[in-house]
């Protein structure tokens, strides 16, 4: 241990080299029911050349590194360590926003650069992103899309890793190599912006989409040192609209509709417990708001940019009250206990603390899957079924439908809130959330992002991709020094 | 050539039957035949190697079963759906090949109105399936090579940009679950198909598995045989069926009133770069694309005016474009662009309008008054939305090679097209190119969906009968790629054209160039674990270990991948 820690310190300095018990313990679990491992130390790399020295140093070490970009709390598993031994490589020193290219709309970011970061420097340039919904204010940019985190404007959805563009990346060989346009030119963002260059293009290099390796692989292929993104046109006006309903299936038709023809930004779905967790600032204004909200809402953004922006406006509410009366719903321009502020700052801002996710019960858990429009509904049942059974009251998950890829495709998520201090149900939540999700996987959820016990459910099921994956991950990271065990690795 | 053995021939017999594989010398040549093989094959020859075989299955099963023959008798596998480029047909001499035909796989296998998903084998064109969707209000993206092609080749295989990409996506945008034969001849699903949950989503479980095949131009071919696929549909605002009217050639498509036709004029390729942002930032338009001017600039508008009148004939442009009044219009349209505006209502398409007329006037740009009348803008209208007027690429003397289109950011391609003018005027002067101006280029708005990527592709028009016009093509697709080079350009399509008469020794030695080798190397050890025998072509692209670092040896059994001496 102590000629790792060496090492280590020869590469990102003493300073860098974290080993203290109380960071261990931290970093050795999260909100999610990953099993708790402790790292053996917590690196904190601040530049692209100790990323590099890192990955040759774990092949060399046989040591596995856990790259996290985001600060906590985090929910996932994916960052707590499946291996022992493991480093923990801290990327959020590496804040730096490299270029905005106002003219092409594409900016370079580093993995540290978050979310509240990002927001602030764009919004001086009537710029924005694409966004998912109510990050956390540490959230990082590049991590959330590398981890195809549902982005709320559908219409701007071209494609599920949209608007994640290129990449540097560390592999896990140790090599560095840039990916889709990027990938074609000098190996140095300098060099290419000289040259015109402004990594727009995900596609490539050659035959291959290397993003795509990186997108969905919970650090396990290669750490990204920086991630070319692209901008939309921020609007100068911004409202929100609701459609309320009774039931689920009674909004389905409505939202098909406005994602079909791409009218309105933001467009999601949100039942009332889910609405309640993300706009009460307690436990008590959740519950309150619980109670008062309608049963389900699809909560529209219309929103003006560039030139004429009023009139836009004013053509988007028409064009939606055409299709509102159409569907026989009615909108309403305001909800209770939910006013223009507290929604636009789900939709463009990041949650308050505590995290939105915690805030109601003090701990919550999540199923999420993609699905289409006609099962949507069936499988929020069946999740909802687990967790009454379970003894969480259906009225008390959230559930959260974000329109992906233009509509083609429903990001489903359900969040079970729990008390963690209640023993009984803390310590039963593993098996719940395992036999929602079996239930969901047979009625034909597609869980796409599958954390912790998920994937050996999905690639138990999935011989093709597992082979895939395990072919590609066999050439960029043959020592399987990166996030082992994660996946089907 | 190596002799293959019989067996392999009546294998593959009992498994399609024997009226669906053939190895008549005649019906192989009408393989061999492609466009461009002229440029790259000894003697100019008009004919890419004759295949060994040809076969078309009519299932999934059939291509595995028959690439399991291939791999036992050594015999390499390529598929063609619907064909353009010569690289379709097998690229050596010496190797036999299996010419996959895949046209018989040609079904529909779903619609699926509410979620927007298609699913098609690889034999469905994009004008059959445009035909279908449209009925329900859909629409596709048809590539730049027309309404002919195959939608698995372009979402699954290969480049996959289009006029309409810009609004609605690019075909890899859009591709969402794909299957697969392997060279092995493993059949391979992928995205959510790959997991039984459908064909909706291309990505994932975890990272992507397409991630090895899709890139920017696919495997064309060089690895496998993709067989089906499914795709993102977008909305179409328009008629259920497209009603064309007009006499032929020039059908024209009467135009909804929730869209606009325009040709838009700009004073230069600098006003071209600020409009095209203007409209990228603004998000207007359906199609967005560089259409008229493949036949050059200085006779486009006499070419596609005669094109449009009933009486007019070929012999009729060169007197044409000598009319001051066409004159006038070949001036005003030769830095332009078409776009249409589709509304989802009344006040959206009014709105749209009006925002293109701020722009139009911001930018000091101009509607082509002449182009944008109704005749031909309904001829626009029709040659945009279903791109079935590639017939028009080879207008000028049946040929053509399209050179340049090194995509970009608006500002890069700004940047190109001086060069690539020059260059082509500098050729013209041979006298056997077709001397139509410099500018004969033409590129769709963006090839990636939403905008911001653009390209533009030099018409070469040449006569591929004609030894020495063919010489000059060669000739200025050299001139091309040093122009480039002098002027820090990256490389553009002519490049890769040439490459297919290249060696592998010779290909590598430039890939060995490359500034980042990573991807080559990638490709070769999926190529190894995928393709062991080394069924599948350099279409899939890949470098030998070591190639370059130092004395290579030439690997014994050409087409698979080998070791360097340092390696080994």
């Amino acid at each position: 241990m102590g000629s790792k820690k060496e090492g280590l310190i020869q590469i990102v300095g003493a300073e860098n080299v974290l080993d203290d018990p109380g960071t261990l313990e931290a970093w050795s679990k999260d909100q999610s029911l990953a099993a708790p491992l402790s790292p053996w130390f917590v690196v904190r790399p601040k530049d692209a050349v100790q990323v590099q020295a890192l990955v040759v140093w774990a092949n060399e070490t046989g040591t596995p590194l856990v790259p996290v970009s985001s600060g906590g709390p985090h929910f996932l598993g994916d960052t707590v360590p499946s291996a022992p031994e493991a480093v923990i490589v801290d990327l959020s020193g590496m804040n730096a926003i490299l270029r905005i290219d106002p003219r092409n709309r594409m900016a370079v970011i580093e993995p540290g650069v978050t979310y509240a970061q990002f927001d602030a420097a764009l919004a001086g340039k009537g710029l924005r992103i694409a966004r998912p919904l109510a990050p956390r204010a540490n959230k990082s940019v590049v991590a959330s899309l590398l981890e195809r985190t549902p982005t709320v404007i559908p219409r701007l959805n071209y494609n599920l890793p949209e608007p994640l563009r290129t990449c540097g990346v560390v592999w896990g060989t140790g090599e560095v190599a840039f990916t889709g346009e990027a990938g074609y030119g000098p190996k140095s963002l300098e060099d290419q912006w000289k040259r015109g260059g402004a990594q727009v293009d995900p596609k490539g290099p050659g035959a291959t989409d290397l993003m795509r390796l990186v997108t969905g692989a919970q650090g396990s292929m290669g750490i990204v040192i920086w991630a070319s993104v692209r901008l939309d046109v921020a609007p100068t006006v911004h409202e929100y609209t609701f459609v309320p309903g009774q039931t689920l299936e009674e909004l389905t038709g409505f939202w098909q509709r406005l994602t079909r023809t791409r009218l309105g930004d933001e467009v999601a779905v949100l039942n009332a417990a889910q609405l309640a967790q993300l706009v009460g600032k307690d436990a008590a204004e959740v519950e309150a708001l619980r109670q008062e909200l309608p049963p389900w809402v699809v909560v529209v953004g219309l929103a003006g940019a560039a030139l004429f922006p009023e009139e836009r406006l004013a053509v988007q509410r028409k064009d939606l009250d055409a299709i509102v009366q159409a569907c026989g719903l009615k909108r309403v321009p305001a909800l209770p206990g939910a006013g223009q502020a507290d929604v636009a700052s789900v939709f463009e801002g990041c949650s308050g603390e505590p995290h939105w996710k915690i805030r109601y019960r003090g701990a919550s858990q999540q199923v999420f899957f993609l699905s289409t429009l006609e099962k949507v509904s069936f499988l929020v049942a069946t999740v909802q079924a687990a967790a009454e059974a379970a003894g969480i009251p259906s009225a008390e998950v959230g559930v959260y439908v974000q329109p992906q890829h233009q509509g083609v495709v429903q990001h489903v998520e359900l969040t079970l809130p729990y008390d963690p201090a209640n023993r009984k149900q803390a310590s039963r939540m593993k098996a719940v959330i395992a036999g929602a999700s079996q239930d969901a996987i047979q009625g034909g959820a597609y869980f796409s992002r599958p954390y912790g016990d998920w994937a050996d459910m999905v690639y138990a099921r999935d011989a093709d991709a597992r082979h895939l994956l395990r072919l590609a991950k066999g050439i960029v990271d043959p020592k399987n020094v990166l996030n082992p065990g994660k996946l089907c690795f | 050539m190596k002799e293959i053995s019989r067996d392999a021939y009546r294998a593959i017999e009992d498994i399609v039957g024997p009226e669906h594989v053939t190895d008549d010398p005649a019906l192989l040549d009408s393989y061999a035949f492609q466009w461009l093989a002229e440029l790259v094959r000894p003697n100019l020859s008009h004919y890419m190697p004759r295949p060994w075989a040809v076969v078309m299955p009519k299932s999934t099963e059939e291509v595995a079963a028959v690439t399991k023959v291939c791999n036992k008798y050594g015999v390499k596998v390529k598929p063609i759906s619907t064909g353009w480029y010569h690289w379709a047909a097998p690229l050596k001499d010496d190797e036999p090949t299996v010419q996959f035909d895949m046209r018989r796989m040609n079904r529909i296998l779903e619609i699926d109105e509410k979620n927007m998903v298609a699913v098609v084998e690889t034999g469905v064109i994009c004008a059959q399936l445009q035909a279908e969707v449209m009925k329900r209000g859909l629409n596709i993206n048809i590539i730049g090579a027309g309404c002919s092609t195959s939608i698995v080749a372009s979402a699954s295989a290969y480049f996959g940009g289009g006029p309409s990409s810009y609004f609605l996506g690019s075909n890899s945008d859009n591709l969402l679950g794909q299957e697969w034969v392997t060279p092995a001849g493993d059949v391979i699903r992928t995205g959510s198909l790959s997991s039984g949950c459908g064909w909706f989503c291309g990505e994932g479980p975890g990272p992507s598995p397409r991630a090895i095949t899709r890139g920017s131009l696919g495997t064309r071919g060089g690895l496998g045989v993709f067989t089906k696929c499914a795709v993102k549909l977008g909305p179409w605002e328009g008629p259920p069926v497209l009603e064309p009217k007009g006499k032929p050639p020039a059908y024209r498509l009467p135009i909804p009133e929730s869209f606009r036709v325009y040709t838009v004029g700009t004073p230069s390729f600098e006003a071209l770069a600020n409009i095209y942002y203007e409209i990228y930032d603004n998000a207007i338009g359906y199609i967005f694309h560089r259409q008229f001017n493949l036949a050059g600039a200085d006779l486009a508008a006499a070419l596609w005016l005669t094109y449009l009148d009933p009486k007019g004939t070929m012999n009729d442009v060169e007197t044409r474009s000598k009319d001051p009044e066409v004159g006038k219009i070949s001036d005003e349209a030769r830095v332009s662009f078409q776009i249409i505006l589709q509304g989802r209502s009344t006040a959206d398409i009014e709105l749209q309008d009006r925002i293109l007329d701020e722009i139009i006037r911001r930018t000091g740009c101009f509607k082509v008054e002449r182009f944008c009348e109704q005749d031909f803008a309904e001829f626009t209208n029709m040659y945009l939305q279903r791109m079935g007027h590639k017939h028009c690429n080879f207008i000028w003397v049946g040929g053509y090679m399209g050179s340049w289109m090194q995509p970009g950011t608006p500002d890069f391609v700004k940047g190109y097209v001086k060069t690539a003018i020059d260059g082509f005027e500098r050729d013209q002067k041979s006298g056997l190119l077709v001397e139509c101006g410099g500018d004969a280029m033409m590129g769709c708005g963006s090839t990636l969906g939403g905008g911001g990527f653009f390209a533009l592709e030099q018409f070469v028009s040449y006569d591929p009968n004609d030894d020495d016009s063919v010489r000059a093509c060669i000739k200025h697709m050299e001139d091309a790629i040093e122009d480039c080079k002098k002027n820090g350009i990256p490389l553009g399509k002519e490049y890769l054209y040439l490459q297919i008469g290249w060696t592998d020794e010779r290909i590598w030695n430039d890939l060995a160039k490359m500034p980042q080798q990573f991807v080559l190397n990638f490709q070769r050890k999926i190529k190894e674990a995928l393709d062991p025998n080394g069924l599948g072509d350099r279409n899939y692209p890949w470098i030998p270990e070591g190639w370059g670092k130092e004395k290579p040896i030439v690997t014994a059994e050409a087409g698979k991948p080998g070791k360097s001496a340092a390696a080994r």
